[in-house]
């Protein structure tokens, strides 16, 4: 099944759900404004479940906008997820920040999401991009005096290449046939990739990756784990990370929301394509993730049953590094 | 044992990011063992005193303004 | 190595109230000597402990840190 059938059969069954009272709201995607920013749409009535989509752009994780909503009469919504949001849905499930009745999940196997940015330098940065038309594997690019041929593989955001689990792990109407469940890359090969370098050049590279952060938080308000009232960064007394742009305090921004997501990421890559200047955000989570995988066997999402790690211990847990 | 994961993950991050692991100690010391507290101690002192002066993440208020 | 001469590190130690700040204490009044360059902050547990607080402590300037439960 190509993404338009995809696309298709999400409104049909959108429209089912609306038209049968089912479900308060589907959230799903519809297209953006400009080519390539598919953006999350909120459908209340089956004409609106016309304007739903699906192509290779829909980056936004949809599980975060499940978080302290206020349902309506039939007290459900559905959400249009693929394998890593509904793996973040799994993981709101376990921390109880919903129900598995308040969801109804429109399971969609993933392609794998392109991402933007790739497309841009593909094409050429100066040229203009206005529209992006998908026919089965290919990406037709055309502008002004342009027309380019993608192959969409070619330019997958880094964590599609990496996925592990591209098929929805809770399903309540699965749309498109389950697929294999990785996109084959490795992704213990790559998620840490300045594990090699040495201690100077670690942190070189650690200060050049996020020195054009702006602070405008879009990868915490795009991640569905980020959930907390009052957020650290915005605690004044006592004030735990500044405010300027400052070295230190945007290097203490990124450890700190990165260890806050230790355990719980499901590397859907939200974060990177929501920051504004192409920050590298998922640095710090992969490495996270790694180390949890290493240390204690656990990927998170995976099933309803698993405790979520850094709720837990072992008495054998690694503890070489205590004295 | 909560905080034994959540160190673990910590100080694998900070390694990550270049931070010397020798700035940053953990230890278990019961509250009969003053001997080891000591030991632990001076080990700690001498170990940071070979480093230097931190470089990293440090604020700078003047730098900012 | 002049300028080291001068230097001293400034060291957080983060104590759990009933493992090393006892500990501490007892090294204390058996008169066991350590070095004067730790700055004893007494937390109530070690699982009180904060990644949050060692950032800090770094922002803030420290040249260490040391977490003992």
């Amino acid at each position: 099944m190509d993404n338009k059938a995809i696309a298709e059969k999400i409104r049909e069954v959108a429209a089912r759900l609306l038209s049968q009272g089912q479900v308060d709201c589907v959230i799903g995607y519809r297209q953006g404004s400009v080519p390539m920013r598919e953006r999350p749409f909120f459908a209340y009535t089956p004409e609106e479940a016309a304007q739903l989509t699906w192509t290779s752009f829909c980056c936004n994780n949809l599980a975060n906008y499940l978080i302290r909503r206020q349902f309506g009469e039939a007290g459900k919504v559905a959400v249009v997820a693929q394998g890593c949001v509904s793996r973040s849905i799994v993981g709101l499930i376990k921390e109880n920040q919903i129900t598995r009745e308040q969801v109804f999940v429109i399971g969609v196997p993933s392609p794998g999401m392109v991402d933007r940015r790739k497309v841009q330098a593909t094409v050429g940065a100066d040229k203009l991009i206005t529209a992006v038309n998908e026919e089965g594997e290919e990406l037709v690019v055309s502008g002004p005096g342009f027309e380019e041929r993608i192959p969409r593989h070619t330019v997958l955001r880094d964590n599609c290449y990496t996925c592990q689990q591209r098929n929805p792990v809770i399903v309540d109407e699965l749309i498109g046939e389950e697929g294999p469940p990785t996109h084959g890359g490795d992704i213990d090969a790559v998620a840490a990739p300045w594990e090699k370098l040495d201690p100077e050049a670690r942190w070189a590279a650690f200060v050049d990756n996020y020195q054009a952060c702006i602070r405008c938080y879009a990868c915490r308000d795009a991640c569905p784990l980020c959930y907390c009232h009052v957020c650290f960064v915005d605690e004044t007394m006592p004030q735990w990370c500044g405010k300027t742009q400052d070295e230190a305090d945007v290097l203490t921004y990124h450890l700190l929301r990165a260890f806050h997501c230790a355990g719980r990421c499901t590397d859907c890559g939200a974060c990177e394509s929501a920051c504004p200047v192409g920050i590298k955000v998922r640095r710090l989570t992969s490495k996270i993730e790694k180390d949890i995988r290493a240390m204690y066997g656990y990927t998170p999402g995976m099933d309803l049953e698993s405790t979520p790690p850094m709720s837990v211990y072992r008495p054998d847990d690694p503890q070489d590094f205590i004295k | 044992m909560f905080a034994r994961r959540r160190f673990a993950v910590l100080k694998n991050l900070l390694e990550y990011v270049g931070i010397e692991p020798d700035r940053l100690h953990f230890s278990w010391i019961s509250s009969a063992e003053a001997e080891k507290f000591q030991k632990t101690a001076t080990e700690v002192c001498e170990k940071v005193a070979a480093l230097g002066p931190a470089k990293h993440l440090i604020k700078n208020i003047r730098k900012v303004a | 190595m002049a300028e080291n001469s001068e230097w001293r590190p400034r060291i957080a130690a983060f104590l759990c109230n009933w493992c090393s700040y006892g500990a501490a204490d007892l090294a204390g009044v058996s008169r066991l000597q350590y070095p004067p360059l730790i700055q004893t902050i007494r937390i109530p547990c070690t699982g009180r402990m904060s990644p949050k607080f060692i950032l800090q402590a770094f922002r803030k300037g420290v040249d260490g840190v040391w977490v003992s439960g």
